[in-house]
């Protein structure tokens, strides 16, 4: 049984549908990668299994249970977190502040949580380094990986990372993807957002998703030799 | 000349700490909700109504009417969070002001309705008599203690901030989707927020109640009025910052006794004259406001 399974998912915005209903499943322990140009509907898509838009019709199966209607709440004590695109950091908060705020739902098992944090500085020892300062001062660099790091906060069965390259160095958008990596490696199975085709070698399986509909599904190695990069990626 | 510069510094720190309570409210709801709030100071008449009524016309004893008054203001901005700010949440800024205006306007008519029969009312201070006289000014009991409560509860306030609690809340006016996404509900901190500024203006109330007689509307625009030199100590503070409203409402309390020195005693009004000459001063030279360093990247 596959840990997440979206079934025929129709989402809009008030009259226009964006997703006109898309079937995918994510296996427990893969890194699967959704790639798409702009526009696409990626954002829609990981915004809607967090739980942050509503859908119109089709179904979120999470670890066997249909998510309905539940809140994003529900959903990170479930299992499911999103490091959202454009990273949002609490920018006045700190680095550490941030980190403590991403394990909410478990705020009171305070050992559990401080072990969470050593494993998030484990993977970005640079946030272990500024843990003290505001984090609207950081690099971009810097902040996606306190997103990423925050959403790992709360120990999710489920990560999902929406374009964490968005606007970084190549040098440091491939840093985040070999963490990404070695998060997946680590147990916790991800499904990352991306534009940029760059992200493909690090996962296990694609998906590509064009106009609101998935136009392919396939594994990575598979992708990197067929010319539907330039097809669908323009790259 | 000393002596006078004294008693207006002493008596406008300890009238200012009216103005710092209402202060703290206001930035505290613009700092979550992004609105100024019209009825922050109607949360203080309507909890000094309670407060009147519990003692005046039920006899209870005086801390049982207290607790009744600030219960009745946090009970005030619980509903307003609920019946007008939550239904708003998508609207315009302006539409939430109005909404507030709404909320001020409708307390206000339901006091007048209230007191009726009895239009001016007093109630007994806390302690009465005078407890120090520094320079000569007269500072009462009740302006000491209204002075203590504001400085306990800025600490308070400042310790809570830094509690799970309040980290939470900060996390929620900075970013609502990612305090949604690490399953904080902005829902919550929201009625949270409104409560604790009610019970910020509902002490404002019913501390400085028993200073004059008062009527329906007192401390928006009665013979208590503190919502505009609130909002001034607000803006002058720099609209986001406790400390700043803290300080704020202190000045604004002393700058608005300069107009009762001798040199002015010719011009009417004229406290509220320095006062808007003060806060224009500033706005020119510090529009960030007085107490905030350097506009802070968002
Ligand atoms: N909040 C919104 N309101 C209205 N339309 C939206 C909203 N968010 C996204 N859209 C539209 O939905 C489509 C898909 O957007 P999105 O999911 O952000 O795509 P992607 O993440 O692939 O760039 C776009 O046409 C976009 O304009
Ligand atoms: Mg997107």
């Amino acid at each position: 049984m596959a840990l997440l399974e979206v079934s025929d998912l129709v989402v809009g915005y008030d009259a226009f549908p964006v997703l006109h209903g898309i079937n995918f499943t994510v296996e427990e322990g893969e890194l699967c990668v959704l790639l798409g140009l702009n526009g696409a509907g990626k954002t829609t898509t990981v915004s809607s299994v967090a739980g942050l838009v509503k859908t119109r019709s089709g179904s979120v199966v999470f670890d066997g249970k249909d998510l309905g209607r539940r809140s994003p709440s529900a959903r990170v004590a479930g299992g499911i977190s999103l490091s959202p695109e454009g990273r949002r950091v609490f920018p006045r908060l700190s680095v550490k502040q941030n980190l403590r705020l991403g394990a909410w739902t478990r705020r009171r098992q305070s050992k559990a949580v401080q072990r969470q944090l050593d494993l998030v500085y484990d993977y970005f020892p640079r946030l272990g380094e500024r843990e003290g300062q505001l984090a609207g001062t950081l690099s971009g660099g810097e902040q996606q990986m306190l997103a990423v790091g925050r959403a790992l906060m709360s120990r999710p069965k489920l990560l999902l990372i929406d374009e964490a390259s968005l606007g970084l160095s190549p040098t440091v958008a491939r840093t985040v993807w070999e963490v990404t990596s070695r998060i997946k490696q680590d147990g916790t199975t991800v499904l990352m957002v991306e534009q940029n085709a760059g992200a493909l070698p690090f996962a296990d399986r694609a998906l590509i998703m064009e106009k609101g509909t998935l136009v392919y599904t396939g594994v990575g190695d598979e992708l990197r030799a067929v010319n539907l990069r330039e097809a669908y990626l323009g790259a | 000349m000393t002596t006078e510069l004294g008693i207006a510094v002493v008596n406008g720190v300890f009238r200012g700490s009216v103005y710092a309570l209402v202060a703290l409210g206001i930035v505290l709801i613009y700092r979550a909700s992004g609105v100024f709030n019209f009825a922050q100071a109607e949360f203080g008449t309507t909890g000094l109504f309670a407060a009147y009524i519990g003692i005046e016309l039920w006899q209870w004893p005086y801390w049982l009417g207290l607790l009744f008054g600030l219960a009745a203001a946090v009970a005030m901005g619980l509903a307003t969070e609920r019946l007008v700010i939550n239904p708003l949440r998508n609207s315009s800024r302006v539409t939430l002001l109005v909404g507030t205006a709404g909320v001020a306007l409708a307390a206000i008519g339901i006091q007048f309705w209230q007191s009726n029969e009895q239009p001016i009312r007093s109630m007994p201070k806390l302690v009465e008599g005078v407890a120090f006289q520094p320079f000569g000014a007269a500072i009462t009991y009740q302006h000491l203690i209204t002075f203590v409560v504001l400085i306990v509860v800025a600490l308070a306030l400042a310790v809570f901030f830094r509690s799970p609690s309040g980290l939470a809340i900060q996390a929620a006016q900075q970013e609502g989707t990612a305090a949604e996404l690490v399953g904080i509900s902005v829902r919550r901190v929201s009625m949270m927020t409104w409560g604790i500024a009610a019970l910020l203006g509902g002490l404002a109330g019913v501390l400085s109640g028993p200073n004059l007689t008062f009527t329906a509307g007192f401390l928006t625009f009665g013979a208590g009025a503190a919502l505009l030199p609130g909002f001034m100590a607000a803006v002058l503070g720099g609209m986001k910052s406790m400390p700043g409203a803290l300080f704020g409402g202190l000045l604004v309390g002393v700058i608005e006794q300069f107009g009762n020195l001798s040199i002015l005693s010719d011009v009417s009004g004229g406290g509220a004259m320095m006062l808007f000459l003060f806060l224009l001063v500033v706005l020119l030279l510090r529009p960030q406001g007085l107490f905030v360093r350097k506009a802070v990247a968002a």
